[in-house]
């Protein structure tokens, strides 16, 4: 048996362009010719989609605010019943960590395997009605991007209730502590810096989804305040006059989403104005006075609707 | 839209390069790597709001004009407006095509008789110089996935080489078997 070099060396000679050699120059006159005519078209829908820099600040904002949208995300799939008791924790050579929760009240049996993993972690079980007293240490404002990823199905136990998430040790600074509490209905993960007080179990039920009895409702169906127009992925600028057509109040939430949009959304504020250029995933109306509004909105658009996890017509049937 | 467009000239001239090289490496003819390196481009161009920035980029572009290539093989194509500039431009690199020696194409031809998941694999390591994150990325695998089939790639390879008895020396030169292949 021939070894790895070997075999890549002879695959290499295989190559038609010398591997490492680029092969055309994006200079050469067909190739600007190419760009050209492919830059004719218009582009593709989400084009207007800012990128880069702008992209990243309200996602670190949002981190910031201590992922209480992680708890969202994660809530409902701890509802359902079904136990397997376990964690699994896995570290790639590159310091990449996954943590898959299946069980959630054996916190010291992740914290210990965090541990031998280097993972520097503390987890706490808080039972219903319960959550550790705050504050328990200092919140790390800057969270690097990649750090973690939100909560995600165990691929291939979509239905079951475990969720697995990704952490990148070396993204830790020095003296900083991931503090999870999981809670029976959701789970807080807050990166601190410094001491991290023990978790003391006080009576509280803030962290508990709760029942969802919101003075507002859908605006956008049948027999309601918009009925008959759609207001999802517009933007501001492209609903108001319609709005105003039909007398109605507008007021606007600005939603929080977490990093990578799965789907899901917090409310960071209401405001009375936004730009025209911000864009509308959903309008409400307050049940007792139909005739004021609030639109949910961000500041740019996201490549799915954040409000249903993908087009409104994947839930919605008009 | 004048963003996009800036945005989408950037990542154009940083890949433009790779994903030439990475299409006339496995492409048949010029005409074909032209058609593939146009499709491609005009996909990134239609999906810009997908197209990531930085060295993803060029990940990203390699999984589409791998898709690309396959639907070519099938005959699923949209076929581009000639570009003769451009096809010339590919026949120049086809030109400057290693020396097909006897021994070679021998290789070549046990190369081939791989699968193509087998060859696209071993293709992105020594042509692509990709390591596993990267080629996870544009396979849309796990990073494990990723070695644990990397390995049998290489090792059926090696089996296919034993097996048609071509041998080489240290230097990796490569000598052909006695018989006829």
């Amino acid at each position: 048996m021939r070894n790895i070099d070997d075999i890549d060396a002879i695959t290499r000679g295989l190559a038609r362009v010398e591997p490492g050699q680029p092969g055309g120059r994006p200079s050469d006159a067909g190739a600007r010719t190419l760009l050209a005519s492919i830059t004719a078209e218009e582009p593709g829908p989400s084009a207007a989609r800012p990128r880069g820099r702008r992209l990243r600040r309200p996602v670190l904002a949002l981190a910031g605010a201590g992922l209480l949208a992680a708890g969202i995300v994660v809530g409902p799939s701890l509802l359902r019943s079904g136990v397997s008791p376990s964690y699994a924790v896995t570290r790639d050579s590159d310091g990449v960590v996954y943590v898959r929760v299946r069980d959630f009240r054996d916190a010291a049996g992740l914290s210990k395997q965090l541990k031998e993993l280097d993972v520097p972690a503390v987890v706490d079980h808080a039972p219903a009605g319960t959550w550790c007293r705050e504050p328990r240490g200092t919140h790390v404002q800057d969270i690097p991007a990649g750090l973690y990823s939100v909560p995600e199905s165990i691929p291939g136990e979509e239905s079951a209730r475990g969720w697995q998430m990704r952490i990148d040790t070396k993204l830790f600074k020095p003296g900083q502590t991931f503090v999870w509490t999981i809670g029976e209905k959701a789970t807080s993960t807050i990166l601190m810096s410094g001491p991290v007080a023990p978790c003391v179990l006080v009576p509280d039920e803030s962290h508990e989804p709760k029942e969802y009895t919101s003075d507002y409702r859908l605006a956008t169906t049948k027999g309601r305040s918009l009925s008959g127009f759609r207001v999802d992925e517009k933007t501001v600028g492209e609903v108001l006059p319609e709005l105003r057509r039909r007398g109605l109040k507008v007021t606007y939430v600005v939603m929080a989403i977490p990093p990578g949009n799965p789907g899901g959304y917090g409310e960071l504020r209401t405001q009375d104005t936004v730009g025209d250029d911000w864009i509308v995933w959903e309008a409400e109306e307050l049940i007792r006075d139909p005739r004021r509004v609030r639109l949910l909105v961000t500041d740019r658009r996201y490549d799915s609707n954040p409000v249903y996890g993908g087009p409104r017509d994947s839930l919605i049937e008009e | 839209m004048d963003d996009a467009r800036a945005r989408f000239e950037i990542v154009y001239r940083e890949t433009y390069g790779r994903i030439t090289a990475y299409t006339v490496r496995r492409c048949a003819s010029p005409q074909d790597a032209a058609d593939v390196v146009a499709e491609t481009f005009a996909i990134a161009w239609r999906r810009i709001g997908e197209l990531p920035d930085g060295e993803e980029a060029a990940l990203w572009l390699y999984g589409v004009a791998r898709k690309v290539l396959a639907n070519h093989r099938r005959g699923e194509f949209r076929r581009q407006a000639r570009n003769v500039r451009l096809d010339t431009e590919m026949a120049d690199l086809y030109g400057a095509s290693p020396d097909s020696g006897v021994e070679l194409r021998a290789i070549a031809q046990i190369f081939q008789s791989l699968s193509d998941d087998d060859r696209e694999l071993l293709s992105l390591v020594a042509w692509e110089g990709l390591d596993r994150q990267e080629i996870a990325v544009v396979l849309g695998l796990s990073r494990n996935a990723v070695r644990v089939r990397l390995h049998r790639a290489r090792r059926r390879f090696a089996r296919a080489l034993a097996e048609a008895d071509v041998r080489f020396t240290s230097e990796s030169r490569l000598i052909p078997a006695e018989r006829q292949l």
